[in-house]
C-alpha cells in the first residue's frame, strides 16, 4: 500500500504540472470531440494527432492521445441519445433506451445519467488500474482461445435478455447476425465467404455500417415529418437533470457497468461493444419491469455506457503491465510510446516510473476535467432537439454518411448502410429488433475463430473446453443459466402462450 | 434564387469541374498528397508513414495526408492505389506482403486483382529481419536444440501468426521447410493478437520483428533463437542469423513507397528526391530508431532489385504453404 | 386462411436461407475435430430457417398482412432514391457539393420547403461539417473533380 501511495504522489507531482494537466485536457477535448462524431472514433482521432506530438517528451504524448481514447467513450453517448446515431461502436446499445428517453423529451437526464456513468465507472476503473494491474495482466494472458469461446457463448446465453421481442425473434436475428458476420475471408483457410469479388468485403460487413442502417437510417425511414409535427419536445432547463427517481435507478446498473466492462476490458481482443451489450442483458435480467426496456429504460443508459468506459480504461491494464495490446487503439498507443522512444513492456514501470505513474494519475483527473466539460455540453447539445424534425433529418442522413465513410473511406460500407437502412425499416414493420442481429455480427469473427483456434491446439479434442480452469468455470456458469430459465419456464409454462401473445401484440 | 437560375448555376458549375483540371497542370504537388495506408492504424505501415510524412511536408511544401483503407490483409488499399489516378497525388505505402497477394488468388483460382507490375516502387525506407522466439516457458536456448526437439515431436509445437499467408506465417514457413520440420499453425487477426498469444503460452513459438517484440526480448518474456536478416541485426547481435547456422532463408519486414503504373517520370523524379531528402533526416532517423530499427533506405533501382528478389521468396513461401483443405 | 405478417417475414428468411446455401457450395463444412470455412455459415443458415419455421408455425398469432401500415412507403422510397443517388456522386463531386445538394434535395423534394431556405441551410450545414471534420479534424473528405 505504501509503495503505491508514493508511486501516486509521484505520479500526481507529474500529472498536475500545469503544461501535462493543459495537454490531458486537450486530449479530453478532442477526445469528447471524436466519440461525438460518428465516424471518427478514437481509433482515427489518435493517428491524426499522433505526429502534432512529435515534438513533445513522451509524458505529455501519451497523456494527450490517451485522454482522446477514453474521452471517446463520453462523447459516443451523445449522437446515440439525441440522434440515434451510435456516434462509437460502444454506443450501439445506448442508441435504443437513451433514444427512447429524448423521445420523451429525458434527453437532458440521459445525457447527465450518461456523462456521471462514465465518469464513475472510468475512475473506478483507474483505481483498479493503480492497485492491481499487474496480477490482472497476468491473468488477462490466460484468455486463451479456449477461454474465449467459452465467454463468447455466455454472451450468446445472454442474448435471450437482450430483448423485448420473444426469444425465438431474438434468436432469429442473431443467427442472422451470425451469418451477416461469416463474410469475407477465412483467417483459417483463406477462403473468400459471400464477397462477390469485392475486395472491400473480405474484412466481412463492418459494425459502424450497419449499426448506423439499422438504427439510425432505419428510423428515419420509418417516420415521415408530417407525423412528427408539434411532436418535438424543447426541454426545459429544469429538465435537464436526472430526478432523484431516475438516479436511484441508474446507481446499481452503473455499478454493476464498471465492473464487468472492467473485466471484459482487460482481456486482451475483446471488444468495448461486448461489454455494454452484456451489461444491457444484465441489467434487463435483473430489472424488476424488463418491460420498460427498449421505452426508455433508464438503466438501459446507466449500464452500458459505464461498462464501455470501464472497458477502455481496463484496456490500459495489459498495455500498461505486459506491453500487449487488446485492441486497435491501444496498439496505436503502443505505438506513439514506441516512437517517443518509451518501449512499453513488462519492465515499464521501472524504468519509466515518472512516465508510468504519471499516465495513471492524469487519468483520475481527466475523468474529472471531462465530466466538467461534458456535464454543460448537456444544456448546448439538448437544443440540437429544438431543430424542427424537417430540418434536422437531412442533418442526420449526412452524419450517418460522412460518419460511416470516414471509418475506412470506403464507398462499399455507405451501399451497406443505406441497404441495412431499407432493412431496419423491414425488420421495424414486422416486430423485428435489430440489436441481436449487430451483437451477432459483432460476435461471429471472434467465436469462429477462438473455436477453430482452440480446435487446433487440442487436435480436434473438444474436451479442451473443460480442461482450463476458466473456461470451465464460464461454462458451468452457461449451463446454470440455461437451467435457471428452464426452470422458470416450466413453472411458467401455463401462461406462457399468452405473455408471448401479449409480447407480440405490445411490439406492434 | 428560383430554381431556373439553380439550374443554370449548376450547369456552370458542372462546366468549371470539367475545365479545371486542365488549368491545374502545374508544377508537381500543386495540392496535398495522399497516403494509402493498406493496414490499421498503428500498424507496421502507419508507424513510418506518419513521421515520413510529417519530415516531407516541409520537403515537398504541400501537406500530406495518410489515407487508412485497411482490409484483406492489405489487399484493398494495394488494390485501391493500383486503380487510382497516375498522377503522383495517390501513393502507396506498403510491407513485404505485397508480393504475395497475386500468387494466392492464383492458388484459389481466383481472378488476379493487380500484379506488382501495377505498381512503380519509389524508395524502400526500412527493412527489418525478422526473429524466431520461444517464449520463456520453452527449454531452448539455441536454435539447434529448438530444431532437435521439434524433429522429436512433430506438430508437437504451436507457432502464432498475423495471419494466413501474412509477413508473419511466410518467414515461418520458408524456416520449417529449410529444417524439415512440423508445427502447428495458429493464425490470429493480427501482429498483436500473434505476440498476445505466445506470452499466454498458447503458442509456443513465433517468427516477430524485432521492433514488435524487442521490449518482450528485454524483459525476458521471450528469447531470441534466430534472426532471418543476411547479417547480424545491430538491435540484437548476440542472436546468430539464420545463415550462420546454416539455413538458407532470409525475410525481412521491409516498408516502401509506390506509385500506381502510369505515374510520368518527372513526378517520380521528385518523389524519389523528396524521399531521399526525408530518410536522411534526423527527426525521422530518430524515431525510426525509437522503434528499434534503423533507416534502411533503398533508392529506386535498388529496391527494384531487392523487390524482385524479395518477391520470389515470397511467392516461394506461399506456393510452400499452399492452399489449405477445410 | 388468411396471410399474416409473421407468415411473411418467416417466409422471406426462409427464401434468404435457401439462397445462402446456394451459393456456398463451394465452401468445404470440415468435421467437428477440424471445422471447414464452410460450417459457421451453413450452420447459421440452418438455425435461421428453423427459427423462420417456428415463426411460420407460431403465425396464426400475428396480424394479417393487409393490417399493416405503409403509408409511410412514399417517404422512405424517396429517401432511399435521393441518398443513393447522392452516394453514387459522392466520389465524383466530392464532398461539398453532393452534401449541399443533398440536404438541399432532401428539404425540397420531400419538405417541400422554400429553395431559398433549404438551399442556404444545404450550403451551411456542409460548409460546417467540411470545416469540422476536414479541416479541424484533419480527417481526408472525399474531394471529387474539383479540389474541394
Amino acid at each position: 500500500m505504501e509503495t503505491v501511495f508514493d508511486s501516486l504522489v509521484l505520479g500526481f507531482s507529474v500529472a498536475l504540472r500545469p503544461d501535462i494537466l493543459w495537454f490531458a485536457f486537450l486530449g479530453c477535448l478532442v477526445g469528447t470531440l471524436v466519440g461525438m462524431l460518428p465516424g471518427i472514433g478514437p481509433l482515427a482521432g489518435i493517428s491524426i494527432l499522433l505526429p502534432l506530438t512529435f515534438g513533445l517528451d513522451a509524458t505529455k504524448a501519451i497523456v494527450m492521445l490517451a485522454g482522446i481514447y477514453y474521452g471517446s467513450q463520453y462523447g459516443g453517448s451523445t449522437t446515440s441519445i439525441l440522434l440515434r446515431i451510435p456516434g462509437e461502436a460502444a454506443s450501439v446499445m445506448t442508441c435504443i433506451d437513451g433514444n427512447a428517453m429524448a423521445k420523451k423529451g429525458r434527453a437532458g437526464a440521459a445525457l447527465c445519467i450518461a456523462a456521471v456513468g462514465s465518469f464513475i465507472a472510468g475512475t473506478f476503473g483507474v483505481l483498479m488500474l493503480t492497485l492491481i494491474a499487474p496480477p490482472l495482466a497476468i491473468f488477462a494472458l490466460r484468455f486463451g482461445p479456449p477461454e474465449y469461446t467459452a465467454l463468447l457463448t455466455l454472451g450468446l446465453i445472454f442474448l435471450a435478455y437482450m430483448s423485448t421481442t420473444s426469444l425465438v425473434r431474438t434468436l432469429l436475428m442473431a443467427a442472422l447476425g451470425l451469418l451477416l458476420g461469416t463474410i469475407g475471408i477465412d483467417v483459417m483457410t483463406g477462403h473468400f465467404r459471400f464477397s462477390f469479388n469485392i475486395p472491400e468485403l473480405g474484412d466481412g460487413i463492418g459494425i459502424v455500417p450497419v449499426a448506423v442502417g439499422l438504427f439510425g437510417l432505419g428510423e428515419l425511414l420509418a417516420t415521415p415529418s408530417h407525423q412528427v409535427v408539434g411532436d418535438v419536445k424543447s426541454p426545459r432547463l429544469r429538465e435537464l437533470l436526472p430526478t432523484r427517481e431516475e438516479w436511484r435507478q441508474s446507481a446499481m446498473p452503473i455499478a454493476r457497468g464498471s465492473v464487468l466492462g472492467f473485466l471484459i476490458g482487460i482481456i486482451p481482443g475483446s471488444a468495448h461493444i461486448i461489454a455494454s451489450f452484456l451489461s444491457y442483458a444484465v441489467e434487463r435480467r435483473v430489472s424488476k419491469h424488463p418491460e420498460e426496456f427498449g421505452k426508455g429504460a433508464v438503466a438501459g443508459v446507466a449500464g452500458p455506457e459505464s461498462a464501455n468506459n470501464s472497458a477502455s480504461t481496463g484496456a490500459f491494464v495489459p498495455m500498461l503491465a505486459l506491453g500487449i495490446p487488446t485492441g486497435p487503439v491501444t496498439a496505436v498507443l503502443i505505438a506513439a510510446l514506441l516512437i517517443h522512444g518509451i518501449p512499453p513492456g513488462p519492465t515499464l514501470v521501472n524504468d519509466h516510473p515518472d512516465v508510468f505513474w504519471g499516465f495513471v494519475a492524469s487519468m483520475y483527473v481527466g475523468n474529472l476535467m471531462l465530466l466538467a466539460l461534458n456535464l454543460p455540453l448537456v444544456g448546448v447539445f439538448v437544443n440540437l432537439l429544438r431543430v424542427p424534425y424537417a430540418y434536422l433529418y437531412p442533418l442526420i442522413i449526412m452524419f450517418c454518411l460522412i460518419g460511416v465513410y470516414e471509418v475506412n473511406h470506403s464507398i462499399v460500407d455507405v451501399w451497406i448502410m443505406l441497404i441495412m437502412g431499407v432493412i431496419g425499416y423491414g425488420l421495424k414493420k414486422f416486430g423485428f429488433d435489430p440489436a441481436p442481429l449487430v451483437l451477432g455480427l459483432v460476435i461471429a469473427p471472434i467465436l469462429e475463430m477462438s473455436l477453430r483456434q482452440s480446435l487446433i491446439m487440442s487436435d480436434g479434442h473438444w474436451l479442451i473446453f473443460l480442461q482450463r480452469p476458466i473456461a470451465l468455470t464460464l461454462l458451468v456458469i452457461c449451463v446454470g443459466l440455461l437451467v435457471l430459465s428452464a426452470t422458470s419456464f416450466v413453472l411458467h409454462r401455463r401462461d406462457w402462450r399468452a405473455k408471448l401473445a401479449a409480447a407480440e401484440t405490445s411490439e406492434s | 434564387m428560383d430554381r431556373r437560375s439553380f439550374v443554370i448555376g449548376s450547369a456552370a458549375s458542372a462546366a468549371a469541374l470539367i475545365t479545371r483540371p486542365s488549368i491545374a497542370q502545374d508544377v508537381y504537388p500543386s495540392r496535398p498528397v495522399t497516403f494509402v495506408n493498406p493496414f490499421p492504424p498503428g500498424g507496421a505501415v502507419d508507424v513510418v508513414a506518419r513521421p515520413l510524412a510529417a519530415v516531407l511536408e516541409p520537403i515537398i511544401k504541400q501537406p500530406v495526408v495518410i489515407e487508412t483503407k485497411a482490409g484483406a490483409a492489405g489487399q484493398v488499399g494495394a488494390q485501391f492505389a493500383a486503380s487510382a489516378k497516375p498522377d503522383g497525388y495517390t501513393l502507396l505505402m506498403h510491407i513485404v506482403s505485397i508480393s504475395g497477394f497475386a500468387e494466392v488468388d492464383k492458388l484459389f483460382g481466383r481472378p488476379v486483382k493487380f500484379t506488382r507490375d501495377d505498381f512503380i516502387p519509389i524508395a524502400r525506407f526500412i527493412a527489418d529481419p525478422m526473429v524466431l522466439v520461444v517464449n520463456d516457458q520453452q527449454p531452448h536456448k539455441t536454435l539447434k536444440e529448438f530444431v532437435d526437439d521439434a524433429k522429436k515431436r512433430p506438430n508437437g509445437m504451436i507457432f502464432s501468426s498475423s495471419g494466413l499467408y501474412g509477413a508473419l506465417h511466410l518467414p515461418t514457413a520458408l524456416f520449417m521447410k529449410a529444417a524439415g520440420i512440423q508445427m502447428k499453425h495458429l493464425p490470429t487477426a493480427g501482429g498483436g493478437p500473434a505476440l498476445t498469444a505466445i506470452l499466454g503460452n498458447n503458442s509456443q513459438v513465433l517468427v516477430s520483428s524485432i521492433a514488435a517484440s524487442s521490449a518482450q526480448m528485454k524483459a525476458g518474456k521471450l528469447r531470441a533463437l534466430a534472426c532471418f536478416g543476411a547479417q547480424r541485426a545491430p538491435a540484437v547481435p548476440n542472436v546468430p542469423t539464420m545463415k550462420e547456422l546454416g539455413y538458407n532463408v532470409e525475410f525481412y519486414l521491409w516498408v516502401g513507397m509506390f506509385a500506381p503504373k502510369g505515374t510520368p517520370v518527372p513526378i517520380i523524379t521528385t518523389l524519389r528526391d523528396a524521399s531521399r531528402k526525408a530518410a536522411a533526416d534526423d527527426k525521422f532517423k530518430q524515431a525510426m530508431k525509437n522503434l528499434g530499427q534503423d533507416v534502411a533506405y533503398l533508392d529506386q533501382a535498388e529496391f527494384k532489385a531487392f523487390w524482385d528478389a524479395d518477391a520470389k521468396r515470397v511467392e516461394d513461401a506461399v506456393r510452400l504453404i499452399g492452399k489449405l483443405e477445410g | 386462411m388468411i396471410i399474416r405478417t409473421d407468415h411473411v417475414a418467416g417466409g422471406a428468411f426462409l427464401a434468404l436461407g435457401v439462397l445462402v446455401f446456394a451459393i456456398s457450395g463451394d465452401l468445404p463444412f470440415g468435421t467437428l475435430s477440424a471445422p471447414g470455412a464452410g460450417m459457421m455459415p451453413k450452420l447459421m443458415t440452418g438455425l435461421m430457417m428453423a427459427f423462420a419455421l417456428l415463426i411460420i408455425a407460431a403465425g396464426a398469432e400475428s396480424k394479417p398482412f393487409k393490417s399493416l401500415d405503409w403509408s409511410d412507403r412514399g417517404h422512405a422510397a424517396l429517401l432511399v432514391l435521393i441518398t443513393g443517388t447522392a452516394v453514387a456522386l459522392y466520389q465524383t463531386l466530392g464532398f461539398l457539393i453532393t452534401m449541399s445538394l443533398l440536404v438541399f434535395t432532401l428539404l425540397v423534394v420531400v419538405e417541400r420547403r422554400h429553395v431559398l431556405r433549404a438551399a442556404a441551410y444545404g450550403v451551411a450545414l456542409t460548409v460546417f461539417a467540411y470545416w469540422l471534420f476536414g479541416i479541424a479534424l484533419k480527417a481526408p473528405l472525399e474531394h471529387g473533380l474539383l479540389w474541394f
